[in-house]
């Protein structure tokens, strides 16, 4: 403690505070230590203060202390604080501590002209000094709640943030009438900067409180939690919920093999790319993949993560992974049912087309039939039936144009529309197909690659017909990946130019590949491998690129899977 | 249950043809004349049912898919009626479940168009056999 009797222990200030003598006593007889000249706190009380406001010590409590340490400085001074409301519509006074019964009547004074020292020194943003409140025209309405405790003077000065954002007042109510000594101003001045700092301080507290109150609520109402990300260090940070959705301890330190070990092993291919291309690029990524908890149940997370750079240059990720299960699970269902339904559509459908197909057709050949066999039967009587074998050759015509007259009428109906023929970028239009597919090849865990060659040649064609040959040969690929669980699945889509000025475009997947002897079957219409397939897709693929005067065709790689291929003569060639 | 339909001996049989399909009606007689038989069309269930050759009918020869009274409605009418005519079934869809269910209900021969003649008069022979 201080040997110095002039400096006041922040003790002994605390002691006050919380000690139980008569308020009327203490309001009456004050103590009038000696005096410290400068009007500075001591080094020691102000880092107490200090301490008890970063120890979150209740604001009351150490505005009070504040207030007492003034007061035992000043002589007859007594010191109120006062703080301003959310609005910033009126000021309360939050302590007085030789005062009693003082706050009770100052529960709002308004900001304003009109505001007896405290609320106008908050209004008119500077000290207002009311040096003889009996007169004083500010001090109307409301000496009669001041002048009883002996007061005939008030000075107040508005407290402010750092930012300039008024907080509340500090006012000395003075026992005799007169202005602010250059000492007074000095401890007014020390106070009030120590009292802004504790509210400011308060406040900030409060708010951040209730941020994170909000944000912890959100991200629990919304299963997100956030993720902050380190490449360098590795240091990964999680929210509360973020342990909650992957079902560890809270506090546990994230590395990226503890994330690892929920990942769903299928998807960690996925992950280690992702991790790569994160810590290679630096770029924002999304991203959707599996966990598999401890009970072997599922979840699906839909992660984004944004990159950054910090002071220091290095890059960090700040993301958010939402647990997306239930709405991937009813997605699910739904895109079984929709697939169901479409099968069965096409299935009726088909079924029902070629069910008249055939009676269309078979009404006339039986027809022919029958007519020829009587015909042959009249014939081969003794004399023969020569007038009835004319009436069933007749007939047998009439009945064979009959018969190609559906063929025709079916033919007009599954008729191609007119080909367009303009100027196609098979990088741009392999990028929209991209763009289309990209969710429905994340779903299937598929790891897409492009390599797009910059003099790709311009090709003359019909754009539309030409997406829908690479999205058949994306999905084929896809499919071909569909029980690949060993390794990576694996797409690479390339474009490059090929010789004689033309342009290549290939499909490389890790699938389970083909049989060298389908090779030509598999181009053939209606041959399939997939259950709910109509194998029209490869052979409507071939007639269109043999349409654009090119090439389709497959090869087996070298490792597991095959490659698709097309190429079509450039525009300059055509 | 019979409703005592007599066998006319030595007279040639009767067979009745039911199709909607005009150029069956068109045909099939012709065929059937040559083959010996005595022979009468309709283009409906409806009409064979209300005709007076139905008891005379010793053998049916009948398409599956009419409009109206459909081949199988009118095989089970005549059983209810206790008619016990053979019938021959003919269609154009060739699908194995309606065939199969058409020999459970006790059809004697169910063809596929087109079909050939010597197939029909197989099937005819089984059919008057029977009887």
């Amino acid at each position: 403690m201080a040997d110095s009797s002039d400096e006041i222990s922040v003790d002994n200030a605390i002691g006050a505070a919380t000690s139980t003598e008569s308020p009327s006593a203490r309001a009456l007889s004050k103590v009038e230590p000696p005096q410290n000249e400068s009007g500075l706190f001591s080094g020691e009380s102000v880092l107490n203060i200090l301490k008890l406001i970063f120890a979150g010590a209740p604001l009351a409590e150490v505005l009070t202390i504040i207030a007492r340490l003034v007061e035992a400085q000043g002589k007859g001074m007594f010191c109120t604080i006062w703080l301003l409301d959310k609005e910033g519509r009126y000021v309360h006074c939050a302590t007085a501590p030789s005062l009693p019964g003082f706050i009770t009547h100052w529960e709002r004074t308004p900001v304003g002209p009109d505001g007896a020292c405290c609320g106008t020194a908050v209004y008119r943003r500077e000290p207002v000094y009311a040096t003889d409140i009996l007169n004083d025209p500010l001090w109307e309405g409301y000496r009669h709640l001041v002048v009883p405790y002996g007061v005939r003077a008030v000075w107040a000065r508005p407290l402010f943030s750092s930012e300039g954002k008024a907080l509340g007042t500090f006012a000395i109510l003075y026992r005799k009438v007169g202005s602010p000594s250059a000492t007074d101003l000095q401890l007014i001045e020390n106070a009030s900067h120590i009292a802004g700092i504790a509210i400011e301080r308060h406040t900030n507290e409060t708010e951040l409180r209730r941020s994170e109150a909000f944000l912890a609520e959100a991200q629990r109402l919304s299963s997100t939690g956030s993720f902050s990300w380190r490449v360098e260090t590795g240091e990964i940070t999680w929210s509360e919920e973020l342990y909650r959705i992957f079902e560890f301890e809270r506090n546990v330190p994230v590395t990226l093999e503890l994330i690892g070990s929920r990942v769903h092993p299928e998807d960690i291919p996925m992950l280690n790319d992702m991790i790569d291309r994160a810590r290679g690029s630096g770029s924002d990524f999304e991203y959707e993949h599996r966990l598999q908890m401890s009970d072997h149940s599922v979840k699906y997370v839909h992660m984004v993560g944004h990159g950054s750079r910090d002071r220091d240059g290095r890059l960090v990720y700040i993301g958010a992974a939402q647990d997306v299960t239930e709405h991937r699970l009813s997605e699910e269902t739904l895109g079984k049912v929709r697939s169901e339904l479409a099968h069965v559509a096409r299935v009726t459908s088909l079924g029902a087309l070629t069910a008249s197909i055939a009676h269309e057709v078979n009404q006339p050949l039986s027809g022919i039939i029958t007519n020829a066999s009587t015909c042959l039967r009249m014939l081969t009587l003794d004399p023969p039936n020569v007038e009835g074998a004319r009436e069933t050759a007749r007939r047998t015509i009439r009945d064979g144009n009959r018969a190609s007259d559906v063929i025709t009428r079916l033919r007009a109906l599954f008729s191609k529309k007119d080909t367009i023929a303009e100027r196609v970028d098979l990088n741009d239009a392999t990028r929209e197909v991209i763009a289309l597919s990209l969710s429905e090849l994340q779903r299937n865990r598929v790891i897409l690659r492009c390599a797009l060659a910059d003099n790709l040649p311009i090709v003359i064609g019909d754009r539309v017909q030409l997406q829908q040959v690479i999205l058949n040969l994306l999905r084929n690929s896809s499919d071909a990946m569909n029980t690949v669980l060993d390794r990576p699945r694996e797409v690479l889509i390339r474009t490059e130019r090929d010789a004689g000025d033309r342009a290549l475009l290939s499909v490389k997947d890790a699938g389970i590949g083909f049989d060298q002897q389908s090779m030509d079957k598999i181009f053939q219409a209606f041959h399939t491998t997939k259950n709910d397939g109509m194998g029209i897709g490869l052979s409507v693929s071939r007639s269109i690129i043999e349409q654009h005067n090119g090439r389709l065709w497959a090869t087996l790689n070298d490792g597991p899977g095959a490659t698709f291929s097309f190429s079509i003569p450039s525009a300059t060639n055509t | 249950m019979n409703s005592g339909q007599e066998k006319i001996a030595g007279e040639y049989p009767l067979v009745a043809v039911v199709d909607d399909d005009e150029s069956v009606r068109e045909s099939l007689p012709d065929l059937l004349r040559e083959f010996g038989f005595a022979t009468h069309s309709f283009s409906s269930a409806e009409e064979f049912l209300t005709s007076d050759s139905l008891v005379q009918t010793g053998c049916l020869i009948l398409d599956v898919a009419m409009p109206g009274i459909t081949g199988f409605d009118l095989q089970r009418e005549l059983k209810l009626r206790g008619h016990s005519i053979p019938i021959i079934f003919i269609s154009a869809h060739k699908d194995e479940v309606v065939r199969r269910r058409a020999f459970q209900q006790g059809a004697v021969e169910f063809l596929f168009k087109p079909f050939s003649d010597t197939a029909l008069l197989q099937a005819l022979n089984t059919a008057l056999r029977v009887r």
